[in-house]
């Protein structure tokens, strides 16, 4: 038999091992009786219904034609990623401006038509634009300074 | 109601709201629901919350005037971005990306931002007219459903998020399953066990909607349209017209009345019918139409009908609210938090003892859709040209106001790491050929299902039967089941086929 | 020059004199000047329910009496968890400070470990709210008054259902102690919240509640209100008999909402805004205004508030030890 479909196969790898593991980690919730069905029997029911269709798209990768698995983009994935990842981790610890910054310019390596110079007067918007409309216009209670610069509030008041 | 009340209502109702303040608040919340709409991931509901102290010093009509302003233009704003750049801001734009977003790519952005505002007016009109007509009756008919309705009415939902997946069924299913499993990691509500948390306590109270939306559709199709060139290009350069064509308009008029009449009838029950609004519409439109397959592929009548109904819902759900105090959703609760600052309980009473309150809510109701079709008309111009914003930059913008949106809704970062995951997780999905929104639709009624299967076995004391004996419930289950069966039959039918002609 | 040198040597002893005396100046000073910067009011729910009708009054005042804002952060999550372990993790420098029900401090912890000691972590400054409610019933079920639904109960166990606000919550406790005290077995249905009760209850699926926003049903005729769980009458129902007038003393589970200070906060701090929070809770406006949401305002030393807290989570273990309540 060959392989007709590398999208379904690995769909349906996708949907075994993820019903695989519900069953395992869920493997502890109590069932409950019928008049309190527990923690654990949607999971559980669930965790079943995913495994049976990963299986049968495996048949149907095996069986039928499907579409092949395409080409992935490795640099654009990584550094968009990343770019979140860095604006969670920065907006605390170093305020807005550092947060924005740093994951602007981590998205913007993401794809080689970025132009720098550009980048960095659309940067300058943003960050207007950004401290602008949240900071003071709906007056979110954000740090826009890191805390390590001198006379700088953390957090102040919109209203009066 | 006669019609001599009525319009003494309506007149009492005209005289508070068309005050110059009452319209200037009614105003502010337009355009600040709009924006806030507009801008991926904050919500509704954390704006009400930031302005709630706002509302504090305004007088009780002005207050809750302009916190209704800023919702329901939310939802016209949420459409702008779910056709623009394929982002759901809210759970009832994310079948409106389905068809679209399709349309913008074809360059008719501009007829499809102006059917869903004009159907949009149109649902609010219908609605508020059906709030003044009908409010406690209706309101009575919603009291009707139990909690064995509720959940049938559910798994009618989840079947109809397998209906209206335009690609492969099997996945479609393997998506709602996979949707509400993740529907189901947190805090176990009747039990108190958490579920999938790994101990993480911001987890305890579940993955957000919105971080998970932002994720699997905005980053997801970010990372996609960064690398594809080709797949970005036809995205954002044609333009091809600001306006409906006439052929546009002459098929959205059927859709918009269903849409219109089912979004109605599904806002009005307190236990989460307006969610399911806008993709109830969808997939009727999608049984009733001649070419069911073209659906997904750009038809105006995808996003007719569902931004109607999603208006129409959004407007009747207020009226569980000003009836009897019971808020359907967080941003009836935050309204009802509005009226309890001013001194105002919600009640049954409100009607009788702040008449002009009442009325002068639902007339500027009506003010406020026409204020946001005016304000969105024109802006429809403004948003097209903004898709010829090169995508390099346009990226790194929508990159940021998801996270800022995100981070706004609990002040947490660690919501927007979710993103991040979601976001890497949502481009696995794309390139395995899964869709999207029924994993978002299954995420959001997973866990109603579950919430009201248990409530029902509760009062039930264990019977299962119950379920099928009243008959609102037996309906719906029976629908689904018919439901399914045109699903899933047409395609085993075609695999035999297949096999056969394979095998010979 | 050895005039100079001397002359120098006093210098810098009379400089290094007046720093040590200025330090305990200064270090007294923030306690003197407080607050002299915008204070911070965390509410570890989100926004819109509860704890924010009571708050919000209370930071409008307090804003006023002091000259300096103070700003309500909701910081909701894990049923108030979140909010408060953060705030029992902040600076106890006098302008931060937790606005919370009780149910924070004396029923979560006893049901999972928390992040934060109720004891420990805090020090209470004051008391700003007793919500005063009542068992109701739906009119269609058939006892109309408290007696006569215990004897329903007696003669129907099971039978009759209670909604709660949630498993673990003030309400979910109030039937226990109820069904422990009257020796009945009433059915608990756990809603996510009281308005989803409240939605189950009007078409009577369940048959009553616990709850201060069925209260306007009562007066509309929809409900019928059986007692009060407070030891005084509601001044909007004097016709409706309290627990202990009942003939159940001691059988309350009071829902009330404190303002406390994480440990370490300056005792004077503590006082002087007790002080104030006293003053507006004798205040007719104040009163007014939390009598409209069915709130009454005890006056009490911040000690009171210890004691208090630790009587109420006494209690409260009692109720989850007898009626077995366990989240899981």
């Amino acid at each position: 038999m060959r392989l007709k479909s590398g999208q379904d196969l690995a769909t349906g790898a996708l949907f075994v091992a993820i019903g695989v593991a519900a069953l395992w980690i869920g493997a502890d919730y109590p069932l409950g009786t019928a008049q309190r069905p527990g923690t654990g029997v949607l999971p559980r029911i669930l965790a079943w219904c995913l495994i049976g269709t990963g299986a049968l798209l495996w048949l149907k990768a095996l069986l039928r034609g499907g579409p092949r698995l395409g080409g992935w983009a490795w640099r654009p994935a990584l550094m968009v990623t990343l770019a979140v990842a860095a604006f969670a981790l920065l907006i605390d610890r170093l305020g807005l401006v550092v947060a924005m910054l740093g994951s602007m310019t981590l998205a913007a390596l993401g794809t080689p038509e970025t132009r720098w110079r550009e980048y960095a007067l659309f940067a300058v918007l943003m960050l207007i634009i950004g401290i602008g409309v949240f900071r003071y216009g709906l007056g979110m209670p954000v740090t826009v300074l890191p805390k390590q610069l001198p006379g700088n509030m953390p957090w102040e008041l919109p209203w009066k | 109601m006669e019609i001599g009340t009525l319009l003494a209502n309506l007149a009492l109702g005209v005289s508070v709201a068309v005050t110059l303040q009452n319209l200037g608040w009614c105003l502010a919340g337009a355009v600040i629901g709009t924006a806030i709409g507009v801008l991926p991931g904050v919500g509704p509901v954390a704006t009400m919350a930031l302005l709630l102290p706002v509302t504090y010093l305004l007088p009780a009509e002005g207050a809750l005037i302009m916190l209704a302003g800023i919702y329901y233009g939310a939802q016209y704003g949420g459409s702008t971005t779910a056709i623009l750049v394929n982002l759901p801001g809210e759970s009832s734009s994310v079948v409106t990306t389905l068809d679209g977003h399709q349309m913008a790519r074809q360059g008719r952005a501009g007829s499809a931002l102006a059917i869903a505002a004009l159907g949009s007016f149109f649902a609010g009109c219908i609605a508020t007219l059906a709030i003044v007509v009908a409010a406690p009756p209706l309101s009575r008919l919603a009291q009707q459903f139990r909690p064995e309705d509720y959940f049938s009415l559910m798994v009618l939902g989840l079947v109809f998020a397998i209906v209206l997946a335009s690609g492969s069924v099997l996945k479609a299913f393997g998506m709602v399953f996979l949707g509400m499993l993740l529907g189901l990691v947190g805090t176990d509500v009747n039990t108190g066990n958490t579920r999938f948390t790994f101990g993480i306590s911001d987890l305890f109270d579940g993955i957000g909607f919105v971080p998970l939306a932002m994720g699997v559709f905005g980053i997801a199709e970010i990372i996609a349209n960064l690398t594809n060139r080709e797949r970005r290009d036809l995205a954002t350069s044609r333009v091809s017209g600001l306006l409906p064509t006439r052929e546009d308009i002459r098929r959205s008029v059927a859709p918009v009345l269903r849409g219109t009449f089912l979004g109605g009838l599904l806002g009005i029950l307190p236990g989460g019918g307006a969610i399911l609004a806008s993709f109830s519409a969808y997939t009727l439109e999608k049984r009733l139409s001649p070419t069911p397959e073209k659906f997904g592929t750009g038809m105006i009548e995808g996003v007719a009908a569902p931004e109607s109904a999603n208006n129409a819902a959004a407007q009747t759900s207020f009226i569980p609210m000003l009836t009897l105090g019971i808020p359907s959703n967080a941003v009836m609760a935050m309204m009802i938090g509005g009226m309890m600052i001013h001194g105002i309980i919600p009640g049954p009473q409100v009607m009788e003892q702040r008449p002009g309150l009442f009325w002068g809510m639902i007339v500027s109701m009506w003010i406020g859709n026409l204020m946001l079709v005016v304000l969105n008309l024109p802006l429809i111009g403004l948003w097209v040209r903004l898709l010829l914003v090169p995508y390099r930059l346009l990226a790194i913008a929508i990159l940021f106001f998801c996270c800022i949106g995100v981070y706004s809704l609990n002040n947490s970062a660690n919501e927007v790491l979710i993103i991040a995951a979601f976001g890497l997780f949502g481009y696995l999905l794309m390139k395995l050929g899964c869709e999207p929104a029924p994993l978002l639709l299954g995420f959001l009624l997973g866990p109603m299902m579950e919430v009201y299967l248990r409530r029902a076995m509760l009062l039930s004391r264990g019977d299962p039967l119950v379920f099928v004996q009243r008959p609102l419930s037996l309906a719906f289950l029976l629908l689904a089941a018919v439901l399914l069966l045109f699903v899933v039959v047409p395609t085993v039918r075609k695999a035999r086929e297949r096999a056969f002609r394979d095998g010979n | 020059m050895r005039c100079r040198e001397a002359f120098l040597r006093f210098a810098w002893v009379a400089l290094a004199a007046s720093l040590f005396v200025g330090i305990p100046a200064r270090a007294q000073n923030p306690a003197q000047n407080w607050p002299d910067r915008p204070v911070k009011l965390i509410l570890p729910y989100a926004p819109g329910g509860a704890t924010d009708l009571i708050g919000r009054p209370w930071a409008e005042k307090l804003s006023q009496a002091f000259g300096q804002q103070f700003v309500i952060e909701n910081r909701g999550g894990a049923a108030g968890a979140i909010g408060t372990e953060t705030a029992a993790k902040t600076a106890p420098d006098g302008y931060t400070f937790l606005l919370t029900p009780n149910a924070t401090l004396s029923i979560l912890p006893l049901l999972r470990t928390t992040p934060y000691d109720p004891v420990k972590s805090f020090l209470p400054v004051g008391r700003v709210g007793d919500i005063v409610g009542g068992f109701v019933i739906h009119p269609a079920v058939g006892p109309k008054t408290f007696k006569e639904m215990v004897e329903y109960a007696k003669k129907n166990p099971g039978k009759l259902s209670f909604g709660s606000a949630g498993l673990g919550t003030a309400t979910q406790l109030r039937l226990e102690m109820l069904k422990w005290r009257a020796g009945i077995d009433i059915l608990h249905v756990p809603y996510r919240g009281s308005a989803d009760a409240l939605n189950d209850l009007l078409p009577n699926t369940v048959q009553m509640m616990n709850e201060i926003n069925v209260l306007p049903h009562v007066k509309a005729g929809k409900l019928i209100l059986l007692n009060i769980n407070y030891s005084q009458r509601h001044p909007d129902f004097p016709d409706v008999p309290t627990l202990t007038e009942l003939g159940y003393p001691n059988s309350d589970v009071p829902i009330w909402f404190g303002i406390l200070a994480p440990a370490g906060t300056p005792k004077e701090i503590v006082d002087k805004l007790n002080a104030k929070i006293v003053e507006i809770a004798k205040s007719d406006d104040m009163k007014a205004r939390m009598q409209a949401l069915s709130v009454v305002l005890p006056l009490q030393t911040p000690e009171e508030v210890a004691k208090h807290l630790e009587e109420d989570t006494k209690r409260n273990a009692d109720v989850i030890r007898i009626a077995n309540i366990k989240l899981d």
